[in-house]
């Protein structure tokens, strides 16, 4: 699944969720999701990232069962679930590299695509800051491990300078970028672009056609 | 021949009354390598984001006077910059350092033959062809840097601006940070370089510009700077050698480099 282009990776991604979403009753969100789930096994530390999804899918889960009759709130968890599933799986292999070398392969602009891609790259970035911060605060005696309320009580302690050094080095950022020519009037030349296949090609086409019917289907 | 021209230049960052540089004057020409030294928030970084065409077209900002720069923009013999910390340069998109190396020229429409031979020769100019394979989000700071300026290496500056480069790098590799400045001047780039590495100043330009509170206090050859008692009392000071002399209640002009000072003695 690493192999393959980032748009079919990003299709398959948003199809699982629209089909959830769009198409009634409870089949299609409990295949949907379990697909999702299929998908993550095949990543890296799945077991890791299927703990993150339900950890995230939790408190919605709770509060639609407070909110909604039980076969609602199943209804919209499932869905919930299956969205943030797919997320999981395409954040753990789409490289934003390879996004934008897709993208700019088809034309699209260095800045626009590094707009995209950018954003994707600067998840990695900020969270081992956010680690490093992390440790420097426990050389100065805070305490960030350990009890719940131990852990809350330290978290202003780590946001505050995580958030204002993002800000900061955000403008550092635009400015090495800058002087790397990402502004430059001219075109990118694409490094490695993914390869792409017929196959493929059609996969994301009928993907799109499913969704579509879905839709159609849902509104008729 | 001169590659950068400051005249009467003047900068206001946005939402500030109080100028960052106040009508500074400077050339830089081909060959030339010219430090920029000062105390903290003197100027240095904002004259090399002025130099590098940056603000206040991307810091934003007002700017008043003229600033040239010879040399085309897009297909090398350009003008890039080199800022001090490694991680906030990375551009997030090289899964590899050969990748990231080769960011700025793809960037600049470069033919990929151009560009992959340009990044093998600026990785190993950089001390980091061992490296190419490597995912930068595994290399130290100081490694990290070196991909940094291979990066810039690759993209064949006429004007390279260099913003307190050693600032990550041991001895060593600040040591090798300079002879690349030289080599990059040897092949007729000028190099502007902020710098407080004060005691590498003398053997590596051929001027020194102090600023202070954005305008220039003086400008001339090492050895005439740092024999000006103004630039010890109000200024950064200068090199650990001319310290000892003035230390010990010498005369000026004091030696600025121990290969001056043996002379000296």
């Amino acid at each position: 699944m690493s192999g393959l282009h980032p748009y079919t990776q990003l299709a398959l991604a948003t199809l699982l969720p629209a089909l959830a979403w769009l198409v009634p009753g409870p089949r299609a969100p409990a295949i949907a999701l379990a697909a999702a789930v299929a998908l993550v096994l095949g990543t890296p530390r799945p077991l890791r990232r299927l703990a993150a999804v339900a950890v995230a899918a939790a408190p919605f889960w709770l509060f639609l069962f407070l909110l909604h009759p039980p076969a609602r709130a199943a209804l919209v968890g499932l869905r919930l679930t299956t969205l943030l599933g797919a997320a999981a799986w395409v954040g753990a292999l789409l490289a934003p590299g390879r996004l934008v070398e897709a993208l700019v392969a088809r034309g699209w602009s260095a800045r626009a695509a590094y707009l995209l891609g950018g954003t994707l790259a600067a998840v990695p970035l900020v969270r081992a800051h956010a680690r490093r911060i992390g440790e420097a605060q426990r050389c100065r005696g805070l305490a960030t491990r350990g009890a719940l309320v131990t852990r809350l009580r330290a978290v202003h302690a780590l946001v505050l300078p995580l958030v204002l050094s993002v800000l900061h080095q955000l403008d550092e950022r635009v400015l090495a970028l800058e002087t790397r020519g990402l502004g430059a009037a001219v075109h990118r030349t694409p490094l490695d672009p993914p390869a792409d296949s017929p196959a493929q090609a059609a996969a994301r086409w009928g993907a799109a056609a499913a969704c579509l019917a879905a839709l159609a289907a849902r509104i008729a | 021949m001169t590659r950068l021209s400051l005249e009467r230049v003047s900068f206001w960052y946005p939402a500030s009354d109080r100028p960052a540089l106040c009508d500074v004057s400077l050339r830089v020409g081909r060959g030339e390598i010219v430090a920029l030294v000062g105390n903290v928030g003197a100027g240095c970084s904002t004259l090399l984001c002025v130099a590098a065409g940056l603000a206040p077209r991307v810091t934003g900002g007002r700017l008043d006077g003229r600033v040239e720069c010879a040399g085309p923009e897009t297909a090398g013999g350009g003008r890039v910059l080199l800022l001090p910390a490694p991680w906030t340069q990375l551009s997030g998109m090289g899964v590899t350092v050969r990748d990231e190396v080769a960011f700025g020229p793809a960037n600049l429409g470069w033919p990929l033959e151009r560009i992959r031979v340009a990044g093998e020769r600026a990785m190993a100019r950089a001390g980091v062809a061992d490296l190419a394979d490597r995912d930068p989000l595994t290399l130290s700071g100081g490694e990290l840097q070196r991909v940094m300026l291979a990066g810039v290496l690759t993209m064949e500056p006429a004007l390279l601006l260099l913003d307190e480069p050693t600032a990550e790098l041991d001895g060593d590799g600040a040591a090798a940070l300079w002879a690349v400045a030289r080599e990059e001047a040897g092949r007729g780039a000028a190099v502007l370089v902020a710098t407080s590495d004060l005691d590498a100043v003398p053997d590596l330009a051929s001027r020194v510009v102090w600023l202070a509170d954005g305008a220039v206090r003086a400008d001339g050859a090492p050895a005439a700077v740092f024999a000006d008692d103004a630039i010890w009392r109000e200024g950064p000071g200068g090199p650990a050698v001319a310290d000892v002399w003035r230390a010990a209640g010498l005369a000026p002009p004091w030696p600025v480099s121990v290969t001056a000072a043996a002379r000296a003695r």
